[in-house]
């Protein structure tokens, strides 16, 4: 069986990303839940880099004529991801926002953190 | 063990002043934190000296929790009772929410709008409205779907910390997700939690305040990309 590089590249890609996601379990910043998710979402990535058929089942089970129809549906939602990654992003922003507003009216309550000597 | 209630709050200047004096019937302090109001909701909080904390701005019911459980650590706190600024909780169900805690049994205590509460002889159930019935339930398979928890009322505001969760939690959520946040905390923290049934209060005015439909699918839409972006 010869592998094209995008067949090498994606898998590998899915596995350091998976590995990631698990570290963060290790370290309790993500919950074993939350990395079954990234777990299925990177399998399906795997998938369908090693087993392209899967997207002729995709196709039929979906509706669509073509495995190319099915591939531009994908895309489509993995761009609507990238989309969602970049208002979470703005979201982060907001939070530093409210980050700067709460230590100030702390501050101000005389709450101040204390500096560690 | 020392007691405090946080009472995250915005424009609420009719209705605080009760739940603040009915508050300190059972903490040692309660600490108002006034989320960018615009009416006269810091001067009643001072004037019925629990202790203010005011945002510059509004920024949500997350934040201003989180501000609160900041304040009531650097206070050296043991125990922080979470209820709302609305009339909705009974503060004079703190001594329920209490006792898990007290009896060692929990970490954290989520307080349930919809369990049958009283004495035996004679429980009751809350008359919650169907509207609200349904956005709790979908709120809960929400938290469900990306914490892996069930929690029979995850979106209610009444909690109670005690130390291990009040030492280790952190909301970083500003708007209403944060209740799922807190489910996710007892999730990665391993907290033990218990539930108890409480009474709860609708009237117009709660009701008119609560989370539009709208809302509600934003929140449950951040909170699923957030739990999967994280």
């Amino acid at each position: 069986m010869s592998l094209t590089p995008y067949q090498i590249v994606a898998p590998v890609i899915s596995i350091l990303a998976l590995v990631y996601a698990w570290s963060l379990v290790l370290k309790q910043k993500k919950t074993i839940w939350e990395a079954v998710l990234w777990t299925l979402f990177w399998a399906a990535i795997a998938a369908i880099a090693l087993f392209p058929q899967v997207l002729d089942y995709l196709a039929f089970v979906m509706g669509f004529k073509d495995r190319q129809n099915a591939l531009l549906i994908t895309f489509l939602g993995v761009i609507s991801f990238i989309v969602f990654g970049l208002i979470v992003r703005v979201e982060e922003l907001e939070q530093r926002q409210t980050k700067i507003v709460r230590s100030s009216a702390l501050r101000e309550a005389g709450l101040q953190e204390k500096k560690q000597e | 063990m020392r007691v405090v209630a946080v009472i995250p709050a915005y424009n609420e200047e009719k209705r605080i002043p009760s739940v603040i004096r009915r508050a300190q019937q059972y903490v040692e302090s309660v600490i108002v934190v006034d989320d960018g109001s615009t009416d006269g909701t810091a001067r009643k909080v001072q004037e019925l000296g629990a202790l203010l904390i005011q945002h510059g701005e509004n920024c949500g019911a997350g934040a201003a929790t989180m501000t609160g459980i900041e304040a009531a650590r650097r206070l050296g706190a043991d125990v922080v009772v979470t209820l709302d600024a609305d009339e909705q909780h009974d503060p004079n169900d703190i001594p329920l929410l209490l006792k898990p805690l007290e009896e060692e049994r929990a970490d954290i205590v989520f307080a349930n709008r919809f369990g049958p509460f009283g004495f035996a002889q004679g429980k009751r159930r809350n008359h919650i409205p169907f509207v609200r019935r349904l956005f709790n339930a979908v709120g809960n398979l929400v938290t469900f779907a990306v914490t892996g928890r069930w929690v029979n009322d995850s979106q209610c505001g009444f909690k109670a910390f005690g130390p291990r969760a009040l030492r280790e939690v952190q909301i970083r959520m500003s708007g209403y997700e944060f209740c799922t946040e807190i489910v996710r905390e007892t999730v990665r923290h391993r907290w033990r939690a218990a539930e108890v049934p409480i009474k709860v209060l609708y009237s117009e005015y709660t009701l008119a305040k609560g989370q539009s439909f709208a809302n509600g699918v934003k929140t449950a839409l951040k909170i699923l990309l957030r739990s999967f972006l994280r």
